[in-house]
């Protein structure tokens, strides 16, 4: 006993205990341990979902301190643009989201967007490049993967030169996505960023699988030139129809013909919807014929479910057959459809349901149904191989497949990503060997998903993760969360809306933002909350410059600390 | 200030007029509007106490320990599978000499599932080093309480006052309720001995090895000892105050009695009719009513049923292989008197089943018939199987 005192009182009642006005150092607990605690973060869910593998429960969590410096940095580290992806993502990070176990996921894009926004508005759009590192790259085109292509080489210390056939930068950014969707104001001031000694842009030069030979002063070339031709409908008449995509530049660039009256938007995909809610800003009536029923529309739901909301119909399992022009526009034959057997990936497949036939008369017919890539770019064999990029050396010199050109789903953020991952493994290329190529990859993989981590790669804090290990619900300490619905963003008037191209969906104000990020379980990170500290039976939990560390000496291993932790930052280990 | 009151109630009334400041159980029946009746005094303001809601009655009973030891008055309430749970607790209560009042409503254990009177939970904890007071009335439920509180912080142990389920905690009686300056003239404010202090910080309870744990366990000995003394100075001062007393043992027609019966809780009310009824018929009979069970009043029951030739101890109660506990704890403390009277163990009314004045008259008659007492207790009230 270390001098503990035995009370003897002078009372007539007699009272013996133990007391001791020592303090607890001299035990020490440690011995007994044989299993440690270790802080250990882990992958949340939505970051492995993340195409860029932003570390979003990082970005919350700063967000929610309104630390904006921080979380905006952050989201740079993983995403060029996040006032871009904050607004035109389809967010699969939020279908991965552990809360909406518990009550509803958190609105990761409208966070993304008020922290990107407010990058803009506090002029954090500048980046601070590195020194060059003495090599050159060439980027064919100035569309979204050109771009990520460009902003990670450049934080890389490469020089690049981008050529754009067209007199502009953006690519589908500025021609393909209506401004409703992402404002002009911001798409400009977003692509600033690219603003550098180091990135030089090369406006009306297309490229030629040709013409690559002649880049030869390269270290490598990036193909970004994505799906430029657009799919024809192949139907008599099919010639008359409107290309859809050319029809968005147009309306973006101001450039539109009139188009009046109701108009067939033949297609299921996103465009069809971009075309159709944008006719519809310009005072026509759209109809999206699909030949296939709603929910096999390959269109986002949210967008499928936006036009319907502004009134826009939607004719499903009809094919058009033919289109004819007459006195009053055009007569669309159209073949009814009917579910046919599954196809060998497991998608409804439909099939003419008979002879049933109907027609539509409409005044004008824009044809929507999916763009491909240049015959040129057709490659089936490949030295690198990549979840979203591809690689072939072509006369010593690397060139890497990039965007719409390789990645199966064709999304602005899957581009990015496929630009960062394409840099990287340049990168590891030229500073290892080939074969070292798939194990030093695999290192800087978010939690074994296809996103790879730029700050992983460049050694930043998160590669102290357990990358491997995700955060599931069953590991969220949910003692520690009361239920709180979403917060709603702001509507903004529909009618309004459907006059202009002004943006359909508000953002968030500050309130709603932190209120918003406070409902993030910061799935696997610690964001100091203490929990282990307080609960600690042996305060063997110490804050000492600005970090928390265990002292074994006194933790007896009980594991309090890691059933406790609400957000599974903590591991228990057995003793080394 | 009389009000017809349920004896739960009666205990809570009792804690009101204490000035509890830490009351913390989990509810079980029969004891749970003992401490719904003190949430609500709580949350409305009529007492100026925190009431703690736990998952366990363990953690009730730590919490009353933790208030304890930082020298607040506490209270808790439990019954039979509840108790139970709070029996390493009982132990570090009594053996950190903490102060704390309980109130203890006796119900049965099961499997069967049973909630009606049995004393098998409280007598389950009688080595715990708590002081056991047992009850018949409303008001002595009450009167018990506040003495309680007196008696706990004068020897610094802990007290359990027992009353029976239902036939006394659901049971409605007119109890005089006294005022708070009584109350408060009697039951001043708790100054503890012992007690953490933010400012000489200490630690309470730790390590105690060979060489000092012995003479530890023996000052619980020796308070215990004291505490007749002082529970009978107390019930002095109480009854300069209120004009009540009980007595560690209250003696019913014992002074001539041949035969004496004895027994704790209420069916000492219905022994009283029985032995009306059998003075008329000339049998010398008497009734020793146990209130305080631990410590065991040795003195008062070997004077009280030192003319007696046979005693008949009646227990709700078994202790499976030896029989009536309280039965026991007689013949244990007769057994050192000179010319001690024969000792007859009768064990009736489990689970809640009622004792009737027949089941008197027919251990009596037992009595009558029998020379010696049986090794076993013979059990009557039995259905015929």
């Amino acid at each position: 006993m270390n001098q503990s005192n035995l009370s003897q009182s002078p009372d007539k009642v007699s009272l013996l205990i133990s007391q001791s006005w020592t303090n607890t150092l001299g035990n020490k607990t440690g011995t007994w341990r044989f299993v440690r605690p270790k802080y250990q973060e882990k992958t949340a869910p939505c970051s492995h979902a993340c195409p860029l593998g932003i570390d979003i429960a990082k970005v919350e969590m700063y967000a929610s301190r309104k630390d904006y410096p921080n979380a905006y940095n952050t989201i740079l580290m993983e995403n060029p643009f996040p006032a871009i992806c904050g607004r035109v993502c389809f967010h699969p990070c939020e279908s991965a989201c552990n809360r909406q176990f518990l009550d509803q996921s958190v609105a990761i894009h409208h966070i993304e967007r008020y922290v990107g926004d407010w990058g803009l508005n506090n002029k954090h759009a500048q980046i601070d490049f590195p020194e060059f590192n003495g090599a050159q790259i060439g980027i064919i085109g100035a569309g979204p993967a050109g771009l990520s292509v460009a902003y990670f080489a450049r934080r890389l210390g490469y020089r690049c030169d981008i050529f754009e056939q067209s007199n502009n930068s953006g690519g589908l950014l500025r021609s393909g996505i209506p401004a409703y969707r992402l404002p002009d104001r911001i798409l400009n001031e977003e692509l600033q960023r690219l603003n550098d000694d180091g990135i030089e842009f090369n406006f009306n030069q297309s490229m030629s699988m040709n013409q690559l030979k002649s880049l030869k002063q390269y270290q490598a070339v990036f193909l970004c030139c994505g799906d430029a031709c657009s799919i024809s409908l192949k139907i008599p008449g099919d010639t008359d129809a409107i290309d859809g995509l050319e029809l968005l530049r147009q309306i973006r660039n101001h450039e539109a013909p009139t188009i009046e009256g109701t108009v067939a938007v033949i297609g299921g995909g996103n465009t069809a919807i971009d075309v159709s809610r944008s006719l519809l800003r310009l005072g026509a009536q759209p109809i999206i014929v699909y030949r296939r029923s709603r929910k096999e529309m390959p269109a986002h739901p949210h967008e499928v479910d936006a036009a319907l909301d502004e009134g826009i119909e939607l004719r499903e399992c009809v094919s058009p057959i033919s289109t004819e022009k007459n006195s009053n526009g055009y007569q669309v034959i159209l073949q009814v459809m009917k579910p046919g057997e599954k196809t060998s990936e497991g998608r409804q497949a439909y099939i003419p349901d008979g002879n049933q036939k109907q027609t539509m008369q409409v005044n004008d017919v824009v044809s929507a149904i999916g763009a491909e890539k240049d015959i040129m770019w057709y490659n089936d064999q490949w030295d690198l191989s990549m979840s979203h990029c591809q690689m072939k050396i072509i006369d010593d010199l690397p060139v890497f497949w990039c965007g719409d050109l390789t990645t199966s789903e064709k999304t602005v953020t899957h581009a990015f990503a496929s630009g960062k991952q394409a840099v990287i493994a340049l990168d590891v290329l030229r500073n290892h060997s080939d074969t070292e190529m798939n194990t030093l990859c695999h290192q800087f993989q978010v939690g074994n998903g296809p996103a790879i981590s730029f700050e992983i790669y460049r050694q930043g804090e998160r590669k102290q993760r357990n990358n491997n290990k995700i955060v599931h619900f069953e590991q969220i300490n949910t003692a520690y969360f009361p239920n709180i619905p979403a917060v709603e963003v702001n509507k903004n008037d529909q009618d309004a809306c459907l006059k202009s191209f002004d943006e359909v969906i508000s953002s968030f104000d500050e309130s709603q933002m932190i209120e918003e990020a406070s409902r993030c379980f910061n799935c696997g990170i610690c964001n100091d909350c203490d929990t282990c500290r307080i609960f600690c039976p042996e305060m063997a939990i110490q804050w000492e410059q600005n970090n928390r560390h265990i002292l074994m000496d006194y933790c007896k291993g009980c594991g309090i600390c890691i059933a406790e932790c609400p957000r599974d930052a903590m591991n228990l280990e057995v003793e080394p | 200030m009389k009000e017809v009151l349920e004896g739960s109630h009666a205990v809570s009334e009792a804690v009101r007029l204490a000035r509890a400041k830490v009351i913390s159980a989990y509810p079980i029946t029969p004891q749970t509007h003992i401490v719904e009746a003190l949430s609500e005094y709580c949350a409305n303001g009529s007492m100026d106490a925190r009431f703690i809601c736990v998952e366990s009655e363990h953690s009730a009973m730590a919490s009353c320990i933790g208030a304890a030891s930082a020298g607040v008055r506490t209270f808790t309430a439990s019954s039979s599978h509840g108790l139970a749970l709070m029996h390493e607790l009982l132990h570090w209560a009594s053996g950190a000499r903490l102060p704390i009042v309980m109130a203890e409503v006796n119900r049965a254990l099961g499997p069967g599932w049973n909630i009606w009177m049995d004393q098998s939970d409280s007598l389950s904890q009688r080595d715990t080093g708590w002081i056991q007071l047992y009850c018949e009335t409303g008001q002595e439920v009450l009167d018990t309480t506040l003495q309680a509180y007196r008696l706990a912080e004068s020897v610094q142990l802990p007290v359990m006052v027992v009353l029976d389920a239902f036939f006394l905690s659901h049971t409605y009686e007119p109890v005089d309720i006294p005022d708070q300056q009584s109350v408060d003239t009697f039951l001043p404010t708790f100054k503890p001995r012992i007690s953490l202090d933010q400012q000489n910080p200490n630690a309470i309870g730790q390590m105690a090895p060979p060489a000092y744990y012995m003479e530890m366990r023996h000052s619980i000995q020796m308070a215990m000892q004291s505490v007749l003394e002082h529970f009978i100075d107390i019930e002095n001062a109480f009854e300069k105050i209120f004009a009540r007393n009980y007595g560690p043992i209250t003696p019913f027609a014992c002074d001539d009695a041949e035969c004496i019966f004895v027994m704790a809780g209420t069916s000492a009310s219905t022994c009283r009719h029985a032995i009306k009824t059998m003075r008329d018929k000339g049998h010398k009979v008497g009734l020793l009513k146990l209130k305080m069970f631990r410590p065991f009043p040795y003195q008062h029951v070997r004077q009280c049923l030192k003319c007696a030739k046979k005693v008949i101890v009646l227990d709700r109660n078994c202790s499976f292989g030896a029989g009536g506990i309280f039965a026991q704890e007689l013949r244990a403390s007769m057994y050192a008197s000179n010319n001690h009277p024969k000792i007859f163990s009768f064990i009736s009314g489990l689970g809640g089943r009622d004792i009737t004045v027949d089941h008197f008259f027919e251990m009596f008659d037992h009595t009558e018939k029998v020379e010696h007492p049986e090794n076993d207790s013979v059990w009557i009230g039995l259905n015929n199987a």
